[in-house]
């Protein structure tokens, strides 16, 4: 059944969705938590929306999350609030979502909304980033797995075409002792948009660094991440030496760039961002 | 035509999708108990709770509603557990000039009814989404710890 207000879309299923955004350029609603305030228009007017709406958050296809040959996959309309309550989401993705907005709001905003969106202060991002995240866009001539950094492009730039939707959120399996942090730096703990965050990843084994990752939020477009510096970090021996740290402290000086805005400005952003790397790399307290 | 229940019974309106659904419900159907602060999502005078679930509805367009079950402030307040709430909150101070209690009741019972004994670090994070300008919040706290005694079973 299609219940349909002034060129708006609410299918019951997520195969009818999917053709009509073959036929017709729609603005997709998920929670609207994002949509809802950029489009905001006077006190008792609807918001302004020029295109056709088509609603997504209630297709029970788009909520579902299990575990396939290792990888963990999301669906892309599983808001903050069912994320933290299902066994299956990693700890510390919970202790990001903890940290995003209040309650009201993840009971509404998705996870592929927070990904569409693709703001520079994104909470999920940092997290996805390390953890490889790939999205599954479904098209009516296919399913397109794209990597999470090829994916977003800049702030509120996706690699989505107009026929796709963003269906599930795969992680790729990662391995149990990698130890794993998330910081978020804002003004106040609930309802604030991040001013720098934080996400690494390190495994260490027989006493070298077997596995390094590291993202940056809010100092950039996009989230800051270079393969090329994680990998001078394999094989060396843990706690790290001196030197070693220092390079790669002084790798990510010279590619986080970030800008003075109303929340915070570019020269508190640099120091705070390169301190949580250096706090992860040498904390004993951490883990 | 989208259809929704609404305080118990099932409603219908043709307003367009992407109206707030805060704005449905002061204008069509005149249940003024939920204000609008900022409508941006960021104070909570304007929480409802859809499918027992607090949410701000401010930022929920009806298109989004079909099928569910909305409840706003006139509808809980036909509860017993609004009962325990009122009373406490009056005995507390929690309410001074009263443009956020409304808002502040529907996260408390989101709440309660989620965790029936919340620690003070609990509450503080369950309204953590509800601003307040007048009591300082420590009222409020005070408030929903009493009710949380008071109401003991309820939840
Ligand atoms: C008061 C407030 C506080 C907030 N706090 C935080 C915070 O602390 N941290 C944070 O990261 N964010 C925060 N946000 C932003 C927002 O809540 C999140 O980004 C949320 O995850 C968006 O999800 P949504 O489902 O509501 O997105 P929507 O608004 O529905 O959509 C966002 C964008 O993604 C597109 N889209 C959504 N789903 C899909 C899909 N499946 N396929 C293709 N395109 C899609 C939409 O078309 C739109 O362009 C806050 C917002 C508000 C209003
Ligand atoms: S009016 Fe909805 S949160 Fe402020
Ligand atoms: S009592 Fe006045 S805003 Fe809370």
């Amino acid at each position: 059944m299609v219940t349909k207000t002034v060129a708006s879309y609410h299918f019951d299923t997520l195969a009818e969705t999917i053709s009509k955004l073959n036929e017709e350029d729609c603005t997709i609603i998920a929670g609207g938590t994002d949509v809802m305030v950029l489009h905001k228009s006077r006190r008792g007017v609807a918001p302004k929306i020029a295109k056709p709406v088509v609603f997504i958050d209630h297709l029970r296809e788009l909520k579902q999350t299990y575990l396939e040959d290792g990888d963990l996959h999301i669906g892309a309309c599983c808001t903050y609030g069912e994320m933290l309550e299902h066994s299956l989401i990693p700890n510390i993705f919970k202790k990001a979502i903890r940290e995003v907005a209040a309650p009201a709001i993840r009971n509404r905003g998705t996870l592929g909304g927070n990904i569409c969106n693709a703001s520079p202060a994104g909470d999920m991002l940092p997290l996805l980033y390390i953890f490889n995240a790939k999205l599954v866009l479904r098209s009516v001539n296919e399913d397109r797995i794209v990597e999470i950094h090829d994916f977003i492009q800049g702030p509120r730039r996706i690699a989505r075409q107009q026929n796709e939707l963003l269906v599930e959120i795969i992680l790729p399996e990662v391995v149990n002792e990698a130890r794993l942090i998330f910081e978020k730096i804002a003004n106040r703990r609930a309802d604030a948009i991040s001013k720098v965050s934080f996400a690494g990843l390190l495994q260490v084994q027989a006493g070298k660094v077997a596995d390094a990752r590291f993202a940056f939020g809010a100092v950039g477009p996009t989230m800051v991440r270079s393969q090329e510096t994680e990998k001078k970090l394999l094989s060396q021996v843990y706690p790290l030496k001196v030197e070693v740290l220092d390079e790669v402290v002084a790798d990510f000086a010279s590619i986080i760039n970030p800008i003075d805005d109303q929340r915070s400005t570019a020269a508190y952003r640099k120091t705070v961002a390169l301190k949580l790397l250096r706090y992860f790399l040498t904390s004993k307290e951490l883990f | 035509m989208i259809k929704f229940k609404l305080n118990g019974s099932v409603v219908e309106t043709d307003a367009p999708s992407t109206v707030r659904l805060l704005d449905l419900l002061r204008e069509e159907f005149e249940l003024i108990g939920s204000k609008e602060g900022c409508g941006e999502g960021e104070c909570g005078a304007c929480s409802v709770l859809v499918d027992n679930l607090v949410q701000n509805s401010c930022l929920i367009p009806i298109g989004a509603l079909e099928g569910t079950d909305v409840q706003t402030i006139e509808g809980y307040s036909k509860t017993p557990q609004y009962q325990v709430l009122n009373e406490c909150y009056a005995t507390a101070g929690g309410v001074q000039c009263g443009f956020c209690t409304p808002g502040m009741i529907i996260a408390t019972e989101a709440l309660l009814s989620k965790n029936p004994h919340p620690s003070e670090e609990e509450i503080r994070e369950g309204i953590s989404g509800n601003l307040c300008r007048c009591t300082g919040y420590n009222m409020i706290v005070d408030a929903i710890q009493l009710a949380a005694k008071k109401g003991d079973g309820l939840w």
